[in-house]
């Protein structure tokens, strides 16, 4: 009965989204507000149908009801219970409904900050994410409902959660980037809102600055948190694949980093207003690209669902009403003259610029190497050809040296223009001290330094020099008190940035890594680490079999031991290796079991990682300042 | 001159600037990071010039899978149900690589036309199948 009452809220859901995404629209031509009061007591009865109804599906996971198809296709008896909750998404159909219960939430939450029919920018608002819910809905009823059953004859064992994503990243991973993804939503709906309404103002955007910020910082909680998944997980010590469904989501991510600064300048100038309200469209819009990218399966990909035509020609409709209505609406209504500024060269608001116009270019260009494998094949008879990675990283180098640079100064611009660049001075020095530092800290930590690693350094530096530690070493302690306080959340961000810059250029230069093979008792020296190989030994767990093996890693200031597992699931016949991984904030030591190769002989996976770390505190640390952000600015306002 | 022209000049001259960086550099990755996708019988018609990466995929033919005893050298033959292409490769391959799924390997052809690969990559669930892979079994 469970499965039924969560099918049947959902389509209830669909219902009364459908009648609230568009019957209200009536109020903008009979210029009165009747169907506008409906809005919000509908919208929050179906985001609550919409929320059990997912619920529903959790309960029938943990109940293994494998008479639902998707549950006997995704769990199985001897899952543990709490994977069994995380397999709820861990196919496509459920992943869907985790999108859509993600938006209902941020609905609700939005709800709570507003009426409905105040006005005509949140009740269009309102409209449009009743318009979003109700085509995912339709798409998860019509093409891939997860409530269907297998009726009469049911499976009495379950296929299996997919082995590589039984593991706790994994169970967190969808969620926070659901949230991110379709956060981006509500920024969209207010920008449609704006512009029907007419009002691109200043309220506008601090209405909806909050909004794209919780986005950013859940995308890149989310990101992070499949880059850090990824690295122990697929074995190959790698942490970014340049995957088309990386992209996928990296691409939003720029997007809504855009938008986000873009947001300020319109908020506190009244300037690129019409750019902000079209980074809210292509924020969204390339949310969907990416949503579409990855269901339907038409790009090589880690991540690619199960192909289906028909799932994909669903989603583009989808996304052709949205970013075709959405454009048209922009093109007719958006502002013909823009507020009036004289900016300089050197001001904020041109640094602003800078920073969108990279940003958004290097979006662009990323999306295009995305996408340049099908524009291939459509004009040349077929042929199929794939980008590598080497194209990505040629391409954002020069964009992240420039937006780095862009960072250091960004805090000592004035608005209009800079009358003052004694700065400028005392920031180069600060930078080339802390230059030293850095590079003496890596020399004594890695024994060598080399002409690739001052790059890194020096961006480090100067984003570090320019956010923070000038600001310490040049103002009074009162002064420097003051600054931390009112500006923790962006120095906390663009530290961030920095942070993961140092670890990137670390890992991708002073990463070691061999293949070998072992026999028991064999050791193996990497740098100044010894890799001993102890044995392997076989181990049955709940739901798979294990064969571990140990090895004894020396250097010279400690010895740990590692193990290094392959195992083995027999309800879906796969085969996982579970990385042993020995971490510390300098470096990682990671081993893989290969295969057995003749007798007692192994094959092993070897690596040593520096600085791998600062590649995820980088992200903490940009998604914390995001949120200390918002929390600031919330506080200003009702002070 | 008059200030707000100035500053439209700047505008336009640095989205100039930045669109032809971009230009610039996507050129630059695409003209020596695409590799075009063949299949074995196509390798075997003398389509694919020797020492150019590409890629090449198909089915792990049943019984194909032979190792080096003392060395990380593996062979196995490819195969799209016409022609087979053998394989090498060194290193420790992926999980989900076994007799009979499919897989898409990258590598180029040697002076003596062996296969070499730098990369092999499996499916990742039992239901996937690399898209050119499908697409080249659906064309049979």
């Amino acid at each position: 009965m469970i499965p039924e009452a969560g099918h049947l809220s959902l389509i209830f859901a669909m219902v009364l989204s459908f009648l609230v995404g568009f019957v209200p629209l009536l109020d903008l031509f009979l210029k009165k507000s009747t169907f506008g009061n409906f809005l919000r007591p509908i919208s929050l009865f179906h985001s609550f149908l919409i929320l059990s109804s997912f619920l529903c599906l959790v309960y029938s996971f943990y109940l293994d009801d494998f008479s639902v198809a998707y549950i006997a296709n995704n769990s199985n008896t001897n899952l543990p219970v709490y994977y069994k909750l995380a397999a709820t998404w861990g196919a496509h159909e459920g992943s869907l409904l985790l999108w859509i219960s993600c938006l209902s939430i941020w609905f609700l939450a939005y709800m709570s900050f507003t009426k409905g029919n105040e006005n005509n920018l949140v009740k269009i608002s309102y409209i449009v994410i009743n318009q979003i819910i109700f085509s995912f809905i339709a798409f998860t009823l019509f093409t891939s409902n997860p409530f269907a059953r297998i009726l009469p004859i049911s499976p009495i064992e379950g296929a299996d959660l997919n082995p590589l994503l039984q593991d706790f990243a994994f169970t967190i991973h969808p969620p926070l980037l659901y949230l991110g993804y379709s956060g981006l939503a509500i920024p969209f709906a207010t920008a449609i809102g704006a512009l029907v309404s007419g009002n691109i103002d200043a309220v506008w955007s601090r209405h909806t600055r909050p909004w794209a910020q919780l986005s950013c910082a859940f995308l890149t909680l989310g990101i992070g948190l499949g880059s850090w998944w990824a690295y122990y997980e697929l074995g190959w010590g790698g942490w970014w694949f340049w995957d088309p469904v990386e992209n996928a989501a990296f691409v939003p991510w720029l997007i809504t980093v855009a938008l986000l600064h873009s947001l300020i300048i319109t908020e506190k100038r009244g300037l690129f207003r019409n750019w902000s309200l079209f980074l809210c469209i292509l924020a969204f819009a390339t949310s969907l690209l990416g949503t579409f990218l990855v269901r339907s399966g038409i790009l090589t990909s880690v991540h690619a669902f199960a192909l289906d035509p028909e799932r994909g020609v669903f989603i583009l409709g989808i996304f052709s009403y949205f970013i075709f209505g959405s454009s048209i609406i922009y093109f007719l209504k958006n502002l013909k003259i823009d507020a009036k500024s004289n900016y300089e060269l050197f001001s904020k608001e041109f640094g602003f610029l800078l920073n969108n116009l990279l940003l958004v270019i290097l979006a662009i260009s990323i999306l295009f190497g995305t996408l340049f494998p099908l524009f291939y094949e459509a004009f040349n008879n077929g042929d199929q050809i794939s980008v590598g990675a080497p194209y990505y990283e040629i391409l954002i180098v020069p964009f992240v040296f420039f937006l780095s640079i862009l960072q250091g100064v960004g805090l000592y611009l004035g608005w209009n223009n800079t009358k003052n660049f004694s700065f400028l001075g005392r920031l180069l020095i600060v930078t080339f001290t802390l230059m030293l530092i850095v590079s003496l800290f890596v020399y004594i930590s890695f024994g060598n330094i080399n002409k690739e690693i001052i790059l890194p350094i020096f961006l480090f530096s100067w984003i570090f020099s320019g956010t923070l530690i000038d600001k310490i070493v040049s103002s009074s302690t009162k002064e420097t008190l003051n600054f931390l306080l009112q500006r923790s959340g962006v120095i906390l961000s663009h530290l961030g940035t920095a942070i993961m810059i140092i670890g990137i250029g670390v890992v991708s230069i002073f990463s070691v890594e061999n293949e070998v093979i072992l026999e028991p008792g064999q050791k193996y020296q990497m740098e100044d680490t010894t890799f001993e190989f102890i044995n392997v030994e076989e181990m049955k767990a709940q739901n798979y079999i294990s064969t571990i093996g140990l090895l004894e890693v020396s250097e010279p200031k400690r010895s740990f031991k590692l193990v290094a597992e392959k195992r083995y699931y027999p309800a879906s016949n796969q085969i996982m290796t579970e990385a042993g991984i020995y971490p510390t904030l300098k470096q990682d030591y990671y081993v893989t079991l290969g295969d057995n190769i003749q007798g007692t002989k192994w094959s092993f996976r070897l690596l040593i990682k520096p600085f791998v770390r600062f590649i995820w505190l980088g992200c903490l640390f940009i998604s914390f300042g995001i949120f200390i952000s918002i929390y600031l600015n919330f506080r200003k306002r009702n002070v | 001159m008059h200030p707000l022209r100035k500053q439209r000049i700047y505008i336009i001259s640095t989205i100039f600037i930045g669109i032809s960086l971009a230009v610039f550099l996507v050129l630059k990755g695409l003209s020596t990071n695409i590799n075009l996708f063949y299949t074995p019988t196509q390798i075997n018609e003398n389509l694919v010039e020797k020492g150019v990466v590409f890629r090449a995929g198909g089915m792990v033919k049943v019984g194909s899978i032979k190792r080096h005893q003392d060395s990380l050298l593996i062979s196995f033959e490819v195969t799209d149900f016409k022609e087979t292409l053998v394989v090498f490769y060194e290193g420790i391959l992926p999980d989900l690589f076994s007799e009979n799924a499919g897989v898409v390997v990258k590598g180029k052809l040697n002076d003596k036309g062996i296969f070499f690969a730098e990369e092999v990559l499996a499916k990742h669930d039992e239901n996937y199948m690399p898209p050119e892979v499908a697409k080249m079994l659906k064309e049979e």
